[in-house]
Formats: structure tokens, C-alpha cells, sequence
């Protein structure tokens, strides 16, 4: 058996590899995505005051740490038995809503969009942002406004553009302002008029990617996401709902209190990213999605109109029944992005928004806390225990990109069988195989720029595990 | 307008040196000048950009010797593998391809390879010191 390696995957957030087995009738046996860095927070956060957890925990990433800092003064609330006001709660929905967006932009225009517009088999040093900024300049300015448009909201209400200050127990620590608010919703309209443009483009370019539609991780599994008391999509808050391939409800009104009752967590060898799986099915046939694609399946409606339209023609691509084709995660974000605009646009001009946002308080009333929220790339676990003083005994996390651990590396064996011929291996078929993990837009987390190095690689491997060859990605 | 960006990560040791350059800077007062303070480059940065005629960055490059050392680190890390942080010459490909900017440049690294703490505060602080005078 020989393997592949693939060292390092590009246009993705954090360092990885992917390792692809080939048996010695040369066919491809197996594929695994190993995520190579060890970040040690869950272990490190032992002995801390409560109150440090936003501000700690949101640096286990640059690029969401709003939603680590969301899960986090969650659990807070919890432990402090405090309920934010409700212009608190509206205050953190829309900084989450912004981070959404701007991560989903990110994803889309900047790390994904060279392959639709010169497809997948196009030359390396063409599939790039640069070549975009030559061919589309005005995609490329579109991605670059909805990502300051997010940046901004962040900024602006929560202090800071990445790791946030003003997320705090009890609510935000500034509240709205009138001229704060008339200000962000002036820029809105222009927003989603890019984004409803940035969904034309992705609609009338699916014909060309029909293969990879087929092929880029579509297998039955479970889906989860909160959803809010009506069913409907649902960010900050709400209950968690676990639906089957056919769109069956195993598990609803589950408080993410109880997630261990239904959240097994497993690891395996040469990574270190868990795997997380539905206990009553158990490892690792209890595989499920999370994310945008989750979250479209599972929500009955978006309760925004121009997003709802979408839904509508989203659901309808498997006839009503949960989409399972992993490449549509970039369809479903896309209509998150539209979502996020309008739900922002709303929340603004509710005039509860405005009033007082924070509500001090610092007893510890319960010494165990689950905060939980839909982070851009799914759901998001924050579990603390802490004793009568608050300081921090224990943490359990589960990130949004575990969830679907188990799910990328059974995309990851479908398209390796798919389009890699272990004989000869083709620029176009690596591509693909590094596209699979970005349908997923996992982010394996760096919040320094400092060492830069880039992202991961592809390992080829016999059958005693032997490296053949190594596809260096930079 | 001459615009100064400092970047880096405070919690990281010596990769905090561009921000901290940016807080000197910021008790000076100086002319025709606006000063960016940020973790890490991102896209959304080059539009805080379009009035520069003269683009600054200042940032702790990798080095395993010469530490201290003041240099132009050119070398792009992340290049088309682009990821949540661009490099200074993405931002100039921006500026130049999206909106018909083509500012002065230059880039400004204290070479260092220790991204955990400030071992030798003094050589740090003489090169905070260079680095501000020139830029005053």
C-alpha cells in the first residue's frame, strides 16, 4: 500500500496535513486530515478566574474570536445566574451575526472563489486571489467591503475588530448609540446587494462543477444545529436538534447544558483535533455536520424574506430532505451571509437594541456552565467548572471545526477515490482533494501572524505505511 | 499622507514589536501622518489605504540569528496559500490592481526568533528607539 501526502493544505485557516493510503492494487484505501498543531487551552484555562475565560479563550483564534468569546460570557451568564438585558442580547447577536459574515466572506471570496471562476483543474499559479484581482476586480473589492462591513460592526460595538474586549458576563459593556446605529445601517443595503449578486454568480456557475457536486463528500449522516423555539435558524441561542440523512428528528429541545448525554468525543492517532460523535450511535458511526449546511438542513426557516426565498430554493435541491453534498456548504453560506445582513439590519432598528446593555454582577452562583452558540463553522461548546471563587477546575471545548472531524475525513476518502489516479498524480486532483476540506472551511486556529508558515501538506503511503511521496502545498 | 502600520501579537513576545512602535509614536504628534495599530493584515485594511502616498510597515520578521537587527524582511510566508493575514506586498497588489494606488513602500522588521517572550529588553527597547527616530 502506498500513501499520499498532501503537506501543507492551502486556503484554509491553521496547519494540517492530509495522508491518502493506497493498497497494492494501487487503489486509494483510506484518507485522514491531521490537524498538526497543539494548542493546549483546555488544560492552560485550569486555575484562572472565570472573567479571564472571554478574553482568553477568544484567542484560541484570529478569525473567530467572537464566537469563542460568545460560548464563553454564555457560560459566564450561567455561572454568575445572570441574565443580560435584552439590548445586551441584541448587542451580542449582532456582533455574532458579524462575525459570520465576515468569516463566511473570507471563506468564499478569498479562499474558495479561484476555484469557481478558473475551476479546479486550472494552472497553481492562476488559482490564486491575485489572478482574481486581475480577471474579477470588482469580486475581489465586493469581498473586501462585506469583510470591513463585518470588521466594522465588531469594532464598533464591541471594541475591537479581532478578540473583541466589549463581550463581557452580563451582557456588552457599551451600549448602542443613535448615531453608532444610523451609520451601520447606512452601509447595509449596498451589503446585501452583494451578497445577493455574490449568490447569482455562485448559482449560474454550478453546471460547470457537476463532478465535484457528486463527489465532494455526499454520504448519509447526522446533522446538528441550535435552532430557536420555532425551529427557525438560529445563532446565539436557542435548543439543540439532531436530524438524520432523510431529515428524521432524533433529538430535539436538548439544552446544550446536557450536550455529554449526546456528544461523545473520541480521538485518534496523529492529530489533534477530536472527534466528536452521537453517542447513542456511537464511534464512529455516529458521524454528523455541523455549520451552514447543518444549520439550512435543520432550520425550518431563516425568518429574514430575501434569505427565506433562498432557503426555499436551497431546500428544493434534494426535494425538501436534508442536502448531503458537501460542496453546498458554500451555497449555504452564501445565504448565511444574506441572512446575517438582514437579521444585523433588524436587530439595529429594534428600538430594544438601544437601551441598557450590561448587567454587573460578580457572585458565583453555580460552579458548572455550558456556553454554547453557532460559531461560523458550527457549533460551539464552552464547559466550565469552577469552584465557589470562580476559579476555573476544568474546561472541556468543543470547537465547531471537531464536530466534523469524522465527516471530513469520509469526504476526504470519497473524492481521494474519486479523482486521484495513485500512479500518476495530477495538480487537478490534489486541488480537489484540498477543496473538499475548504467546502468545510475548517479553522485549525492561529491567532499570530509571527512564523507565517503556511498551511499543510499531502502525504502518499504504502501499505506498510511507508512514505511514498510528499505534496508540499507551498 | 504617510500612514504607519504596526502589527503584530503582544501576547507573543518580540512579535509585539510593531505595535509597540505604534504606541510611541502615537505621544509624538506627527504631520500628515495616521497610524494603524493591528494584530495581523487583512484584506479589509487596503481601504484604509487609499489616501496613502507613503505606506510604512512595521513587524518582527524570523530570523535564527541577527536578532535586534533591523531589516526589510521581504519574504512572503503565506503568499497565494493566502489565509485570514496577507503580507505587506498583498496589500500593494490590492492597492495597485482594485484601486489604482501605487504608494511608496517600506517595510521595517526587527529580526527576532523568539515569539514567547523579550528575552534582552535593552536590545529591544534600542531597537524601538531606532525605529521611532526614523519614523519621527
Amino acid at each position: 500500500m502506498k500513501k499520499i501526502i498532501i503537506d501543507p493544505v492551502t486556503r484554509i485557516e491553521g496547519h494540517a496535513k492530509i495522508t491518502i493510503d493506497v493498497d497494492a492494487n494501487n487503489r486509494i484505501s483510506d484518507a485522514k486530515i491531521h490537524v498538526t498543531q497543539f494548542r493546549g487551552f483546555e488544560k492552560f484555562c485550569e486555575g484562572q478566574i472565570y472573567s479571564q475565560m472571554p478574553a482568553l479563550t477568544a484567542r484560541t483564534c484570529g478569525i473567530c474570536p467572537v464566537s469563542h468569546a460568545i460560548s464563553s460570557i454564555k457560560a459566564c451568564d450561567i455561572l454568575l445566574g445572570v441574565t443580560p438585558p435584552q439590548a445586551g442580547i441584541n448587542l451580542r447577536k449582532i456582533i455574532n451575526l458579524a462575525q459570520i459574515l465576515q468569516s463566511h466572506t473570507l471563506s468564499f471570496f478569498h479562499l474558495s472563489s479561484p476555484d469557481f471562476i478558473y475551476g479546479f483543474d486550472a494552472k497553481k499559479e492562476d488559482r490564486n486571489i491575485f489572478k482574481m484581482m486581475q480577471t474579477h476586480p470588482q469580486m475581489a473589492k465586493d469581498g473586501i467591503m462585506l469583510r470591513a462591513f463585518g470588521q466594522k460592526v465588531i469594532q464598533t460595538l464591541g471594541g475591537k475588530r479581532i478578540h473583541p474586549d466589549g463581550l463581557v458576563p452580563g451582557g456588552v459593556e457599551q451600549n448602542l448609540d443613535t448615531q453608532t446605529k444610523n451609520t451601520l445601517l447606512l452601509e447595509i443595503p449596498n451589503a446585501i446587494k452583494i451578497a445577493e449578486e455574490t449568490l447569482i454568480f455562485f448559482k449560474n456557475n454550478l453546471a460547470k462543477f457537476e463532478k465535484e457536486i457528486d463527489s465532494f463528500g455526499v454520504f448519509p449522516s447526522l446533522f446538528m444545529a441550535l435552532v430557536d423555539e420555532n425551529g427557525n435558524l438560529e445563532h446565539y441561542d436557542g435548543k439543540l436538534k439532531i436530524i438524520d440523512s432523510e431529515g428524521n428528528v432524533l433529538q430535539e429541545n436538548i439544552s446544550p447544558q446536557h450536550y455529554k448525554e449526546f456528544i461523545g468525543e473520541a480521538v485518534e492517532a496523529e492529530s489533534y483535533l477530536k472527534s466528536p460523535y452521537y453517542k447513542p450511535f456511537g464511534y464512529p458511526q455516529g458521524m454528523y455536520r455541523v455549520g451552514a449546511l447543518a444549520r439550512l438542513n435543520i432550520a425550518k426557516a431563516c425568518g429574514t424574506p430575501k434569505a427565506d426565498k433562498e432557503l426555499l430554493a436551497f431546500k428544493a435541491l434534494n426535494a425538501g430532505k436534508p442536502v448531503l453534498n458537501s460542496f453546498y456548504y458554500h451555497y449555504a453560506r452564501l445565504i448565511e451571509m444574506l441572512y446575517a445582513l438582514e437579521k444585523i439590519e433588524l436587530l439595529l432598528k429594534d428600538e430594544t437594541t438601544m437601551g441598557e446593555a450590561l448587567h454587573r454582577t460578580s457572585k458565583i452562583l453555580k460552579t458548572q456552565a455550558v456556553g454554547c452558540s453557532e460559531a461560523p463553522r458550527g457549533t460551539l461548546f464552552h464547559d466550565y467548572e469552577v469552584d465557589t471563587n470562580g476559579i476555573i477546575q476544568k474546561v472541556n471545548l468543543i470547537i465547531a471545526t471537531g464536530n466534523n472531524n469524522l465527516a471530513m475525513n469520509a469526504g476526504l476518502k470519497q473524492v481521494a477515490q474519486t479523482f486521484i489516479n495513485a500512479e500518476d498524480v495530477s495538480e487537478g486532483a490534489l486541488n480537489r482533494v484540498e477543496a473538499l476540506i475548504r467546502c468545510f472551511d475548517p479553522c485549525l486556529s492561529c491567532s499570530t501572524h509571527a512564523l507565517g508558515i503556511v498551511s499543510s501538506n499531502i502525504e502518499l503511503k504504502d501499505h506498510n505505511k511507508n512514505i511514498i511521496q510528499i505534496f508540499k502545498r507551498n | 499622507m504617510r500612514v504607519i502600520i504596526g502589527y503584530g501579537n503582544k501576547l507573543r513576545g518580540e512579535d509585539g514589536f510593531g505595535v509597540d512602535v505604534i504606541e510611541v509614536l502615537q505621544k509624538r504628534k506627527l504631520v500628515d501622518t495616521k497610524l494603524i495599530s493591528v494584530m495581523q493584515l487583512t484584506p479589509e485594511l487596503t481601504l484604509e489605504l487609499l489616501a496613502a502616498t507613503h505606506i510604512i510597515f512595521v513587524d518582527t520578521a524570523f530570523s535564527q540569528t541577527d536578532h535586534y537587527a533591523l531589516a526589510c524582511a521581504m519574504e512572503i510566508q503565506n503568499g497565494a496559500a493566502l489565509s485570514h493575514h496577507i503580507a505587506p506586498q498583498t496589500i500593494r497588489m490590492f492597492l495597485r490592481l482594485l484601486y489604482a494606488k501605487n504608494p511608496d513602500f517600506e517595510i521595517i522588521s526587527m529580526l527576532s526568533s523568539n515569539f514567547d517572550e523579550i528575552p534582552n529588553k535593552r536590545s529591544y527597547k534600542r531597537s524601538l528607539n531606532a525605529v521611532v527616530a526614523y519614523l519621527s
